[in-house]
């Protein structure tokens, strides 16, 4: 998450939104917005049905659920997918943003 | 085993952010692109 945040800027840059969907309620995520400043859309999803329609992995041995990353397009279609298999396991935002500059378009062009 | 698969419409849904609001994915349609992050849990 605070990868995520220090390149909030180039996220924006290229028109991209920030969601966040987690298993915690409305005031975990209040509070860990509040301290940590965070500028994402903020969706607690509690009953895990989000989760389960992306496919989050779920290890119940281990380490409970693992990260993922879907990359969806201005027209609504799946353009990245990462399923993580640890904690660390996030894709670098360079990855991220590069993808973004493929898939969007530059804006007015002059 | 993924559930999404690259280049197909992306699964809509509607949740509340943490202040209440309703959020649906398609209201990103036409407008922006979005990074969804499944997050497994604060620290």
């Amino acid at each position: 998450m605070a990868q995520l945040r220090q390149d909030y800027a180039e996220f924006e840059k290229r028109n991209t939104r920030i969601v966040v969907v987690g298993p915690e309620d409305e005031n975990s995520f209040a509070t860990y917005w509040q301290n940590n400043s965070l500028p994402f859309i903020g969706l607690p999803d509690p009953k895990a049905s989000v989760l389960k329609l992306y496919g989050q992995e779920v290890n119940l041995f281990k380490l409970g659920r693992m990260p993922a990353q879907v990359i969806v397009d201005r027209d609504g279609r799946v353009r990245f997918v990462h399923y993580g298999h640890s904690m660390a396991d996030i894709p670098e935002n360079s990855e991220v943003l590069e993808l973004l500059d493929q898939i969007t378009q530059p804006v007015g062009g002059a | 085993m993924p559930k999404v698969s690259l280049n197909t419409p992306a699964p809509d849904f509607t949740l509340q952010d943490f202040q209440g609001k309703t959020v649906h994915l398609s209201d990103f349609k036409g407008q922006a692109n979005v990074l969804l992050v499944f997050n497994r849990g604060f620290m």
